[in-house]
């Protein structure tokens, strides 16, 4: 066995989880069952991906996420004209985490308040829902759903 | 949080699965020796991403097993250093709170990694506890089981190949049990965003 890249491309959760449910429906399709090892870990990595506050969590109803949502989000922040770029790794955990506030958005990106103006950040915030959608809000039940979320995999 | 690594490995195909259709062979066979398993500084395999190639089949000799050379990409999950991912807390002590993922359970953060003015909480009954962090007044608690955002700070890797037995001496002493982790990150919560995310949502 040989490693020629160890990190030959980077992946969105979004791509990953797509690529198990797609894998999983192609199995389905043809009765086939996969190695215990895989089946296991791939549902676990579904289940995590699916949990409240991933993003994912009701992509399966919303869909708000497609094979062109990173692209045209790139693009929007592109057109936005904005003083600083981006960079790689913080636009992908933007596509990985969905912030929509403004506290998680500087713990991704690093210098938020020095590097973009305070108009800015609120463009780039209004970008990522526009793209990415955001939760509906529900004051009432949100803690409840978490709690239940958590007995659940005791 | 997750890549693509990309491999070539010698695949051997057992002349039971030869009824299956070859790309389910070399699927099958590759999950088997990979998925759910960590290998050292490349992280914790996940599942066959695509074969991007693959040589005919050889039959050796003496098994009967048909040798396959493949090159294929692995879907692995290794968050990199500084990114903000999200977990589940595990265990607590007043050394720290381990985190979980449901797929992996090693993520670490130490005492003081937590925000400023946390404190540990021992729980006489169970001999478990709880760590408390209490900003202007308010008790934040860090309770089993809650979601949490943390920044990765470094990773840590322990080889877990068998070491040679060592020859008994008289000064030998008991084998410790503690095993560490073949791979385990090292995260903070200290900056505010992190942490509990019904704090700051």
């Amino acid at each position: 066995m040989k490693i020629k890249a160890s990190q030959d491309a980077l992946l969105s959760n979004y791509e990953v989880y797509q690529h198990i449910v797609d894998q999983r429906e192609r199995n389905k399709k043809r009765t086939r069952r996969s190695p215990k090892d895989v089946f296991d870990v791939t549902k676990e990595v579904i289940s995590y991906l699916t949990t409240k506050p991933s993003p994912l969590h009701n992509q399966e109803e919303t869909q708000a996420y497609s094979p062109n949502s990173m692209m045209t989000l790139m693009q929007k922040l592109k057109d936005a004209k904005l003083s600083s770029e981006l960079t790689k790794g913080e636009m992908l955990t933007i596509v990985n985490l969905r912030p929509t506030g403004e506290v998680l958005l500087s713990n991704i990106v690093e210098d938020l308040e020095s590097r973009f103006t305070e108009q800015e950040r609120a463009t780039i915030l209004e970008i990522i829902i526009e793209v990415l959608g955001q939760d509906e809000p529900e004051e009432v039940g949100e803690e409840e759903e978490g709690e239940e979320a958590a007995e659940g995999t005791n | 949080m997750f890549h693509l690594v990309k491999i070539t490995d010698l695949v051997q195909i057992k002349p039971i699965d030869f009824g299956k259709p070859s790309y389910d062979a070399i699927e099958d066979n590759i999950h088997e020796k990979y998925s759910n398993k960590v290998q050292q500084n490349i992280g914790l395999y996940i599942c066959l991403w695509d074969i991007l190639f693959a040589t005919e089949g050889l039959i050796g000799e003496g098994d009967g097993m048909a040798n396959v050379n493949v090159e294929f990409r692995m879907v692995v999950f290794r968050p990199y250093k500084d990114e903000i991912i999200i977990a589940r807390i595990g265990k607590q002590t007043a050394q720290g709170i381990q985190l979980r993922t449901d797929f992996f359970e090693d993520i670490w953060v130490p005492d003081y990694e937590l925000p400023d003015g946390s404190e540990f909480l021992p729980n006489e009954n169970d001999g478990q506890g709880l760590w408390v962090w209490e900003e202007d007044e308010t008790k934040l608690y860090f309770d089993m089981n809650e979601i949490v955002r943390l920044r990765v700070l470094f990773e840590e890797w322990n080889d877990q190949a068998p070491t040679k037995p060592r020859e008994e001496s008289a000064d030998v002493v008991a084998p410790t049990t503690d095993v560490k982790p073949p791979y385990r990150i090292i995260g903070s919560m200290k900056e505010p965003g992190l942490g509990c995310f019904l704090w700051w949502d």
